[in-house]
């Protein structure tokens, strides 16, 4: 059974809605700069942060709610918002609707600036510290907020979170547990304390274009230098392709893989990512040669990317189109898949591929990359990849559904 | 100046303000209790805390139990305050 995805929702630094999302990949803007967002200083002596941050979402919840939420939260409520509101679920059961939240320490910078603001007083903490800087405080606002009574939770899965739970929400409709599911890939609200750490593991962007923010993030060139943060948060309602009534699908789920590689860390696996993505064609019914669009994960590192295009080699994706989302957002964590598979439905409805910035001079020019320039192409069957650290592997594959379905300028079709 | 009552009142109504924002139309008095404001347990918990941190005072939540309005929950607090 395959699932159409009817509703979509997206936050990233372009700004809030799929159509800013999307008028942005087409656009040519550079989005990457230093990071300012208050806990994301650098140490003294250190080159601050490069990356990108959105601006503040739209009220969502009643302000009793959303002074006590998180600024994540209050982002993915934003997002759900934009999904719910155009899925038109009003004819379904609530108790036949999931959500599958993907990410985990969600709001380790908000958690860092409370433990400094409240470390000499910690008779003071406030009682709503006790929930809100869980992860499943977003299922409790979303479900709170919204009709959804079928189940809710949260899985992580690093970097390959957002693909993970759309994997569950798919997994929830095809078990028949739930019709409709929503799979939300979270904002992953980073601190300094984590930046510094990914930069000391040798993960993100180095100081090697600390002046030229809008060269450093360069997924698959050459020069490429690790990766760069990037604020995201999207929403995917999924429904049973044979349920009556629901809003005009932008393409369907059709296949998946999620597989554990044997590693603990960041080292990237071709070995896992070609198995998720042979699990993922088979799921579909489908060989990599009816693969017409990659969405790499390609995040700019160099060994991830290295080992990515080992597994594109390995499974004779030469013949597909291939670009890279985070080449434009930055790396959104555990939102990116959900992000990305977003961006992929959206070049799927309009006809065409977004650019992939930086990529000058690729590092295997023997693949179909979409670089400079944006190019017309109806994708039929996208393979969209996650990887995480820890070893997590995952594959995703997209077909179109029948009539495209443009995102009209206010973002509804 | 000497902190009476009506003070520690004004403190938790301004706390109570500030915690649930959908007041602001509306007159808080001394009289009324957090409950029927629609101030929740957690909001309630909240409003003390802060009320306690402005007066340099700690005392367990469990001993604030039992006033049944504003006005009895700062003659209370100021009971607590003078030990």
């Amino acid at each position: 059974m395959t699932a159409a995805v009817i509703g979509m929702g997206a936050a990233c630094g372009f700004g809030h809605g799929k159509a800013a999302l999307r008028d942005g990949l087409f656009s040519d803007r550079n989005l990457f700069s230093t990071l300012k967002r208050e806990g994301r200083e650098a140490a003294i002596g250190e080159a601050p942060f490069l990356g990108i941050e959105m601006p503040e979402p739209d009220h969502v919840l009643p302000p009793r709610v959303a002074r006590t939420a998180s600024f994540g939260s209050r982002v993915g409520l934003s997002v759900l918002a934009e999904a719910w509101t155009e899925a038109a679920l009003e004819n379904v059961d609530p108790e036949r609707i999931g959500l599958v939240v993907g990410g985990s320490n969600l709001c380790s910078r908000e958690q860092a600036l409370a433990a400094r603001e409240y470390a000499d007083r910690l008779s003071y903490v406030p009682p709503r510290h006790g929930h809100m800087f869980l992860d499943t405080d977003l299922c409790g606002l979303c479900t709170s907020a919204f009709p959804i009574r079928g189940f809710s939770q949260t899985v992580g899965a690093a970097s390959a979170s957002g693909s993970v739970a759309i994997i569950e929400a798919l997994n929830s409709i095809r078990s028949g547990r739930v019709d409709v599911c929503i799979a939300l890939g979270a904002l992953q609200d980073l601190s300094g304390y984590d930046l510094h750490a990914m930069r000391a593991l040798g993960a993100m962007g180095s100081t090697r274009f600390a002046d030229k923010p809008e060269q450093a993030c360069r997924p698959m060139d050459i020069r490429h230098d690790g990766f760069l943060y990037g604020e995201a948060c999207a929403a995917l309602v999924l429904c049973r392709t044979d349920l009556p009534s629901v809003a005009r699908p932008y393409g369907q789920i059709i296949g998946a893989g999620h597989v554990a590689d044997g590693t603990r860390g960041p080292e990237p696996s071709t070995a896992g990512q070609v198995r998720a993505a042979r699990l993922a064609l088979e799921d579909a019914g489908l060989s990599a040669s009816d693969i017409d669009y990659v969405n790499g994960h390609a995040t700019s590192t160099p060994t991830g990317d290295l080992a990515e295009l080992e597994s594109y080699r390995t499974l004779g994706l030469h013949h597909a189109r291939i670009n890279a989302t985070k080449s434009i957002i930055g790396h959104g964590l555990s939102a990116a898949g959900a992000i990305e598979v977003v961006a992929t439905l959206l070049q799927m409805n309009e006809g065409r591929l977004h650019p992939t910035r930086n990529l000058k001079e690729p590092l295997d020019p023997d693949f179909d990359w979409v670089t400079s320039k944006p190019v017309d192409h109806r994708i039929q069957n996208a393979l969209k990849f996650s990887f995480g650290f820890g070893g997590i592997d995952t594959a995703l594959v997209i077909a179109a559904s029948g009539d495209p379905q443009p995102v009209g300028p206010g973002g509804r079709r | 100046m000497t902190l009476d009552s009506s003070h520690i009142a004004e403190i938790i109504i301004a706390e109570i303000r500030e915690t649930v924002p959908e007041l602001a139309g509306q007159p808080i008095a001394a009289s009324d209790s957090m409950p029927e404001l629609g101030v929740d347990s957690i909001e309630r918990s909240e409003v003390i805390l802060a009320t306690m941190e402005k007066l340099g005072l700690k005392v367990p939540m469990v001993e604030l139990h039992g006033p049944r309005n504003i006005g009895e929950l700062a003659d209370l607090l100021l009971a607590k305050r003078a030990g």
